[in-house]
């Protein structure tokens, strides 16, 4: 039997909207989810260093992240259902059997979840009482470790949900009877190491955008000797973040890519967006380069906009790779279509209200802020 | 089948599912009902001038998000993680019918969270009326979540007239819908209730404004559990007959049904006599009596929900050993060595003496060596049983069940499990098959118990 006859069969339903409309929400939940986790992914480490190791200005960039870390989990959590809803429509052959052969550390994530975001409260709680205990320190590190291994698991569930060729081999080690023991990883996979220490790279880098996006719309109440600090601040980082995402992209695309997913990618208009995604974060560390010596709050703009369209580029390229090595084993595309129109249309009707009731939920706060500002000058 | 099964020694894979969907429900209905009295109390609040009573909500609040926003949204993943894991073909299903359902959730997911932090994190900095609508969206969003998802899990139950038409609507406004939606509101608001009168009376010094939250929270909880009530009735009443019989024929579910009704109605009792008529006998350990009963009325009341679906995942349309009920005259007829795909892959692997055409030839297997049938009988009773039964020791251990059977017992319960027992699936294979999963069987069957009719056995 080859590996192809291990995935599932076409569901008799068919897909609920056409294919483009699915992998469009899937890549754009993606991209919103990344934001955010990035800023737990490496935001809580580097917070924790520059409070333990760092000076004055350190320690407040470091409260000013944590503080907001309780909503920056809470956004990522939920960004993250969107990209989990329709990965389960489109490529539900491949995730289904991918997880259940790695059952345990993939159900892992949700205690491991619960006590990284009460970890994160506790510290957070620890921060606001001006009294950080070692007890709150300790379960900020925590916090920050059990969100690297969840993050390590997930990078193991969606590299070897295009493993497909792996499972038999990774299943004849761990199974009773041919039920799956759950306790399967796939890092046996050259691509899964690369992948996933990309990812901290491009993280590093966002934790830094955020850092200048922060220091120039939201730290009014920070002297402008932090705002000329957390330019120069912000920099490093991601420059480290770049080389990081550098080294470790070299190794996953010219180490790991399979011939045939090199050759797809390198050709006709898969090359530019190749090249793109490679230079892509180079765009925001050049308008955080302009503010080395001070944020503005244009420049600042320009290098949130510019990580989250590297993030969102990554994404796209991602998605593309992963269907490169998917189409050996199943052609996502080519499933029957039965549009549901009306939930589709009550689906967008609800998603314009949300966001209209979010934006007006936004202005409210920013009124209320300007009016605490005017009260405190 | 179209998937491998994962194993959880004793508790069975499915078995996690409802002890994540418990530990959620508890905390879901809070974070339900927990909004509306939020929004209603603080506008009380704002009306009166009580600014002690709207410093307590403020402090409510956050004890309200440190529960609702971490742990009730990552249990609610939690449940599709594991739903996911347990029972993927059941999920497919689901997903493909429901995924804009579930996206519109998503919407109102969103405006939960974003709500719930404005309206506690800007305490105090936004107008009043501002800060009251934002608590009405919170509470508006958190109910038409509790409306969208129950759609789904009702549907599970009672599909109504999906089966024939597909069509997304009558899937979520399925016979079940409203009475689940009516006791799903209702056991919010008692649950909400619960929650206050245990925080208030650890948090709370000032008897009088103690008593103020007592005798407010009574009404939604008194309407809560009438609620309950109404939603209940209406639930046995548009049972399948299946579920009912099972509900019916199962004392364990027996027990639980009284459980339901008995702690509902304590509830509604302690609360009517206690906080209603004399609020000042909030104390803590009363509050923790009263949230108590109502988690054990919530508990018994989910496991009810999930059981008296057997043998169906969705009612007659995924059954529970994973194949979806119109497959099952394929399963019989090629075997379900055969038409599983990881069934099929191990036996081509273990057994390729019994492939011919590159297919299970079910013939040939009680030609294999009698260890290789046992093993054979093991991994189909992975995929056919492992679902809902333990082998030895565990959730619902089969090998108890059929201790001292004879060989012709166990061949009736292999081939027409549904006649020995309605509330399981027909067997999906061939006889041949069904005669190694007897070999299977014996081999895990401890004797008849000892010195039972007065010694004689």
């Amino acid at each position: 039997m080859g590996p192809h006859e291990l995935t599932a069969p076409a569901n008799p339903l068919g897909y609920p909207a056409p294919y483009w409309f699915l992998v469009f929400f899937k890549v754009l939940g993606f991209t919103l989810h990344a934001l955010p986790m990035s800023l737990w992914y490496a935001g809580i480490f580097l917070a924790l260093f520059a409070y333990w190791l760092g000076g004055p200005l350190s320690k407040v960039w470091s409260r000013r992240l944590m503080e907001r870390m309780p909503i920056i989990v809470a956004l990522g959590i939920n960004f993250g259902i969107i990209p989990l809803l329709f990965i389960q429509t489109a490529y539900y052959k491949v995730f289904y059997p991918a997880t259940i052969l790695m059952a345990w550390p993939w159900f892992a994530i949700i205690p491991m979840l619960t006590l990284a975001y009460y970890g994160v409260y506790l510290y957070v709680v620890g921060l606001r009482s001006e009294n950080l205990r070692a007890w709150h320190k300790a379960a900020g590190w925590v916090s920050a470790v059990l969100f690297t291994v969840m993050g390590f698991f997930f990078a193991n569930a969606f590299s070897l949900m295009v493993n497909v060729s792996g499972w038999g081999e990774l299943w004849r080690k761990t199974n009773l009877a041919g039920a799956a023991l759950g306790t399967a990883l796939n890092t046996g996979d050259p691509t899964l190491w690369p992948r996933w220490l990309m990812m901290i790279g491009l993280a590093i880098c966002t934790v830094s955008a955020y850092t200048v996006f922060d220091a120039a719309f939201w730290a009014s109440r920070e002297g402008d000797e932090y705002k000329r600090w957390a330019g120069g601040f912000a920099l490093k980082v991601h420059t480290v973040g770049l080389l990081w995402f550098a080294s470790m992209g070299s190794w996953y695309v010219f180490g790991t890519w399979p011939a045939d997913v090199r050759e797809s990618m390198f050709s006709g208009a898969k090359l530019l967006l190749t090249a793109v995604t490679a230079i892509s974060p180079g765009i925001p560390w050049f308008f955080i380069l302009l503010q080395r010596r001070g944020v503005t709050r244009a420049l600042a703009a320009a290098a949130g906009a510019g990580q989250f369209a590297a993030i969102a580029v990554n994404a796209v390229s991602r998605q593309l790779v992963q269907n490169i090595h998917l189409s050996l084993f199943v052609d996502v595309a080519a499933e029957p279509v039965r549009v549901q129109w009306s939930p589709i249309v009550v689906f967008l009707v609800m998603f314009a209200v949300g966001v209209a009731i979010l934006v007006w939920i936004a202005l409210k706060l920013v009124e209320a802020e300007r009016r605490s500002q005017a009260r405190a000058t | 089948m179209h998937y491998p099964v994962w194993y959880v020694p004793q508790l069975t894979a499915p078995m996690l599912i409802a002890v994540i969907a418990v530990l959620h429900v508890l905390v879901s209905h809070y974070a339900v009902g927990g909004g509306f009295f939020l929004a209603v109390e603080t506008g009380y609040a704002y009306r009166t001038n009580n600014s002690a009573y709207l410093e307590y909500l403020r402090r409510h609040a956050w004890f309200f998000i440190l529960i609702t926003v971490v742990y009730g949204a990552v249990t609610g993943v939690g449940i599709w993680w594991t739903i996911g894991l347990s029972s993927p073909l059941a999920t497919e299903m689901l997903i493909h019918t429901f995924v804009f359902g579930w996206a519109m959730e998503y919407v109102t997911f969103i405006l939960e969270i974003a709500s719930a932090f404005a309206f506690f994190y800007y305490w105090g900095r936004l107008e009043a009326r501002t800060h009251l609508i934002i608590a009405w969206i919170y509470a508006i969003a958190a109910w038409l979540s509790l409306v969208l998802i129950t759609g789904i899990t009702s549907f599970m139950l009672n599909p109504g007239l999906w089966p024939r038409t597909q069509n997304f609507w009558l899937g979520i406004l399925n016979p079940q819908f409203v009475p689940q939606t009516l006791t799903r509101t209702g056991g919010s608001f008692l649950l909400a209730s619960l929650y206050v009168y245990l925080h208030a009376s650890i948090k709370m010094q000032d008897p009088q404004l103690r008593e103020l939250v007592a005798s407010r929270s009574a009404r939604p909880a008194l309407l809560g559990a009438v609620l309950v009530a109404v939603g209940g009735v209406g639930w046995f009443a548009f049972l399948p007959d299946s579920a009912r019989a099972a509900l019916l024929a199962a004392p364990v579910l027996n027990v639980f049904m009284a459980l339901v009704v008995a702690f509902t109605a304590a509830v509604f009792v302690m609360i009517y006599f206690g906080p209603y008529k004399n609020p000042a006998w909030l104390s803590p350990a009363l509050a923790v009596l009263l949230l108590a009963s109502g988690m054990g009325a919530a508990t018994a009341g989910e496991y009810l929900r999930e059981a008296v679906r057997k043998p169906y995942i969705i009612y007659n349309v995924v059954m529970s050993n994973q194949i979806r009920a119109d497959e099952l005259p394929s399963y019989q007829s090629q075997g379900v060595l055969e038409a599983g795909r990881w069934t099929k892959a191990y036996v081509a692997q273990k057994y390729p003496q019994v492939i011919r055409n590159q297919k299970v030839d079910t013939s040939r297997l009680l030609s294999l060596p009698e260890a290789d049938q046992v093993e054979l009988g093991h991994v189909l009773f992975q995929y056919q049983c492992a679902n809902c039964h333990a082998t030895t020791i565990g959730y619902n251990p089969v090998a108890q069940y059929i201790r001292g059977w004879s060989e012709d017992m166990l061949r009736d319960l292999a081939l027409h499990p549904e006649r020995v027992r309605f509330v399981m699936p027909p067997w999906a294979g061939t006889r041949e098959e069904a005669e190694l999963l007897v070999k299977y069987l014996k081999s895990i069957q401890p004797p008849y118990p000892r010195g039972m009719h007065g010694g004689t056995r």
